[in-house]
């Protein structure tokens, strides 16, 4: 029941984070920024549309933002919402679940192919590489954990154990996983500096532009999917720096997601104070992630 | 026993009926097709239950010429290996009913018939074999009679040119395997796969590198794989489907046959096959992707597969070194896994490639596009395929990688440095996954999305009927096996009972997880089916307009600005430079009103290119003997007079 509850809040509330991000931006702009409901207004007014659909598409096309939808959602449902068991669980189930996300990618991919447009290809060129990259600094980071707890699932990383947290004994070599996953966040939600959410028509972007022909009911579930899954990269950062620890659940809960929205502040201050980088740089700024993640296994090897 | 060569016979058979009735067309491929079919359906059936539940298989053997003795033994390892060889013929069989649809070419369709069933039996004696005599002239067998399929179009120059360099690397693969044998034979005086445990641990190693050449050029692990994507391209595609599908993890079987023999106790066998399958794995796919012609691209990624095999087989020989149970366990049944799934999905491929090709009449990915309209079933087959071999669930090359990635993550928790290899493996197996999707979405999206790239397309239709049902036999395969793996995986656990270590590890306890894996993908079809009614419903009474693809405002799109497979492949292979070399030809843009310009660009195989370099020098400098050959007979007497002499000196 817990669990379902939790869950539940979770996804109600996916919408409202990357509010937060918008809300940081402005205001270090100077600006007032959206309101706070902005994309559960936006949400309603995309379902209530209809679509126009390219005459070069085929099934494939539609089934994208299904794929990636429905991949994102698997994926909430198997993490440990502030440290409260999952609904699904099982020992390996990270492994399955990231090759999920690579089968909701593909499809998107697929989809932004299909449209014909040179533009969705590039877009699609860029994100099949960087996410090749990404992957393997996510499995760096699984391996790291496994050296740390010998746990194949989020269940058994977090939930009724504070052993993988940057206040536990091995802190310091999870600030390195830390500054790993952080960049696998921006780049795999196309977040500054790997890509650039704000632009729609430059070439400069990778996320943005594979979307580009997508409308109504379509786009909106491609971003609830985006939501969920930047949701689920937060909420792991969070579960690993989280300095508090209550007894009480509903104030674990609270502090977990002001831990939450504090990783969110940080992407609109990341995104505030730099611009994304070129594209050449892009792989070595991936790349660096997982050489720090590889370091940590090494600082491993001399024993726990 | 015997149930397994009257399989053969009828398997033989069908293919001298194919060689008999060659002028009546249809009439021969139909007798054929099903004499082969019933033979392989026996095989099956004597195979499948035995290898669930293990029951042993008596061993038999055969005087042969008076000296030799040709003994065959059938364990659940050879069992498992049959398995694909009776599953993938008969479907590959029945593809080409429609594939080899030209009337004129009757005697040489009857003559491929008879070497396909030649190379069926041929690879099934392989794995049935008990000795190396038996193994070595089954090998042969099986390396000729696939030459002999590999030339079926043997007036073009490029096809002759591959089955040329085919046939080298067979036979100097065999070679290697017969210097493997006597340098066993020198120790253990025994033709037989037992008995070698008396032999030094030094020549074990040395025994087991030469396997790794002899089986690794027939399996194409890296430095040996340079026939591979010339032999498959000039091969007919259910020959590519049978060759890349199963004939090559017949140099897996060998590999792992003489592993078992050598029980080797060191952990560097496991590394060594580890760091190979790596470099396999990884720049299989690189090469790949870096491909114009889709049985190319194909080919490269057979050679990806064995490295992930590799890799596989790897963690499992470093299980058996340090007594990690767990890893062989699932090191050993995730690459022989991944050995029966490779054979689907790979054959799969190559069906949808042969069909694509049959109807467009072209192979270069870039001059295709919007197949998917033109050939859906075929497309969507491709689809599965493409999922299938980038290792994502809810389909079978997932099983299989994921329990290489269980077994690998287990071994982390080795002491020292082992748990280096681990890593290795874990990293490398999602580099792997990642570059195979980017390469999919890349064949996939040029070649059936988007518009066609060429006027000559429109002409392009489905292809014939039984070449799609096998498709979708084999698409259908994929998925079951993706959502309930229970049994395979079973069956996998059970032909790697053969290694000693892991025949008393207790299978069941992880029977669970398979139960986990299958109830996750099942829930993701679920939510994928809810999320497809919700989308229904939502576009439930609404008009949706079709126009062109929003060109950001430009008036004038045109076919030629789609993205090609090139330009998409670029960027990665600049990132993995040092071992691919781009040639590009491009001589930029002068004038300020352009002519005609020419862009031409070559993703290299540093591999290929070295090995040529090397054999070239080799060439040149024999060259410079060329004058004792000079086709004067009464020297040539001379010369054999001189050698006798000298040897009645020295002897």
């Amino acid at each position: 029941m817990e669990a379902i509850l939790s869950f539940c809040f979770a996804v109600l509330l996916a919408p409202l984070f990357p509010v937060v991000i918008q809300k940081v931006k402005a205001g270090i702009a100077g600006k007032q920024g959206p309101p706070w409901l902005i994309n559960y207004y936006t949400v309603v007014k995309l379902l209530r549309k209809g679509s126009v659909y390219s005459t070069s598409t085929s099934f494939v096309f539609k089934l994208g933002p299904v794929v990636s939808l429905a991949a994102s959602f698997l994926l909430l449902l198997f993490f440990p919402w502030a440290g409260r068991a999952p609904l699904c669980s099982f020992h390996g189930d990270v492994i399955m679940l990231f090759y999920i996300m690579g089968l909701g990618r593909f499809f998107t991919i697929l989809a932004a192919l299909d449209t014909a447009s040179p533009f969705e290809g590039m877009g699609a060129a860029r994100e099949a590489f960087f996410s090749v990259l990404a992957e393997a600094t996510i499995f760096c980071i699984l391996i790291l954990f496994f050296r740390l707890t010998g746990s194949l699932s989020f269940a058994e990383f977090f939930v009724d154990t504070h052993f993988l947290n940057l206040m536990d004994t091995h802190g310091a070599l999870l600030l390195l996983a830390v500054v790993g996953l952080y960049i696998v966040m921006l780049t795999e939600n196309s977040r500054v500096p790997v890509d650039d959410p704000a632009t729609h028509l430059e070439l400069t972007m990778i996320h943005e532009v594979m979307i580009l022909d997508h409308s109504g009911p379509d786009l909106a579930l491609i971003e609830i999917g985006a939501w969920f899954k930047l949701l689920f990269y937060a909420a792991f950062l969070s579960c690993i720096v989280n300095p508090f620890q209550v007894d009480n659940i509903f104030l674990n809960g609270f502090l977990f997601y002001v831990v939450v929205v504090f990783v969110y502040i940080t992407i609109g201050v990341v995104e505030s104070c730099m611009a994304r980088y070129k594209l050449e740089v892009v792989p070595k700024f991936i790349l660096k992630a997982s050489i720090l993640v590889l370091f940590g296994i090494i600082l491993t090897i001399g024993g726990l | 026993m015997e149930t397994l060569f009257v399989a053969l016979a009828l398997i033989l058979a069908g293919g001298i009926a194919g060689l008999c009735l060659a002028r009546q067309f249809t009439f021969m491929k139909l007798v054929t097709i099903a004499t082969t079919s019933v033979g392989c359906g026996i095989g099956l059936v004597f195979t499948l239950p035995r290898l669930l539940s293990g029951v042993a298989v008596p061993a038999v053997s055969y005087r042969w010429l008076h000296i030799f003795t040709l003994s065959f033994r059938v364990d659940s390892i050879s069992l498992f290996f049959l398995l694909p060889i009776f599953l993938i013929s008969p479907l590959a069989l029945l593809y080409s009913f429609h594939y080899l649809g030209n009337r004129e070419k009757k005697i040489r369709a009857g003559a491929n018939y008879f070497f396909f069933a030649v190379l069926v039996a041929a690879m099934a004696l392989v794995v049935m074999a008990a000795d190396m005599i038996t193994f070595l002239l089954a090998w042969e067998i099986m390396s000729l009679s696939s030459f002999f399929l590999v030339i079926y179009d043997y007036q073009k120059k490029a096809t002759r040119q591959a089955g040329y360099l085919y046939f080298i690397f067979a036979q100097g693969g065999a070679l290697f395997l017969f210097a493997a044998c006597a340098l066993i034979y020198s120790y253990s005086a025994s033709f037989t796969f037992t008995g070698f445990v008396a032999i030094p641990d030094l020549v074990k190693l040395s025994a087991f590198l030469l396997v790794l050449c002899g089986c690794g050029s027939k399996a194409g692990v890296l430095p040996l794989h340079i026939w591979l994507p010339y032999a498959h391209p000039a091969a007919p595609s259910h020959v590519s489907a049978v060759m890349s599908g199963v004939m090559i993890k017949m140099g897996i079987y060998g590999i792992v046959r003489f592993y078992l023999a050598l029980a080797p106790t060191s952990a560097v066998f496991g590394q060594i096959t580890i760091v190979l399958g790596a470099l396999s794995g990884i720049l299989g796919v690189v090469y790949a992707l870096g491909q114009h012609d889709i049985k190319r691209l194909l080919a490269y990624h057979s050679v990806e597969n064995i490295g992930i095999i590799l890799l596989g087989l790897g963690v499992g020989m470093l299980g058996v070194a340090t007594g990690n149970k767990t890893m062989a366990a699932f090191g050993f049944a995730g690459g022989l896994l991944h050995v029966f799934n490779h054979s689907l999905f790979k054959s799969l491929l190559f069906m949808g490639a042969g069909a694509l090709i049959q109807q467009t009449g072209t192979a270069m990915i870039d001059r295709l596009g919007g197949l998917l309209k033109k050939m859906p079933l075929t497309g969507s087959c491709f689809l599965v395929g493409s999922i299938s071999i980038s290792g994502m669930p809810p389909f079978n090359g997932f099983i299989s990688e994921f329990l290489i990635y269980y077994g690998a993550f287990y071994g982390l928790s080795l002491p020292g440095i082992s748990f280096i290899f681990s890593a290795l493996v874990i990293i490398s197996l999602a580099i792997i996954g990642g570059l195979a999707a980017a390469c999919f979405s890349k064949v996939m999206g040029i070649v059936f999305l988007g518009e066609p790239r060429d006027a000559s397309l429109s002409a392009a239709s489905e292809a014939g009927g039984s070449m799609i049902l096998t498709q979708f036999v084999l698409a259908g395969a994929c998925l079951i096996i993706g959502v309930w793996p229970d049994y395979l995986v079973r069956a996998a656990f059970q032909a790697s009972r053969a290694i000693p270590l892991i025949a008393e590890f207790e299978v069941a306890q992880f029977m669970p997880l398979m139960v986990n894996i299958s109830r996750t993908a099942a829930l993701f079809l679920f939510l994928l089916i809810m999320v497809t009614g919700f989308r229904k419903l939502l576009y439930a009474g609404k008009d949706c307009p079709q126009t062109g693809t929003w060109g950001c405002g430009f008036t004038q799109p045109t076919v030629r600005m789609q993205y090609t497979g090139t330009s998409y492949a670029d960027s990665i292979l600049d990132f993995f430079q040092p071992f691919v070399w781009i040639r590009k030809k491009y001589a930029g843009i002068g004038k300020i009103f352009p002519g005609s310009i020419s862009y031409d660009t070559h993703a290299e195989d540093v591999f290929a290119n070295g090995l040529s370099l090397i054999a070239c020098s080799i060439t040149s400098l024999l060259g410079r003997l060329h004058w004792i050959q000079h086709g004067n007979i009464q020297l040539y007497i001379a010369y054999i007079v001189m050698t006798i002499i000298v040897l009645l000196a020295f002897f």
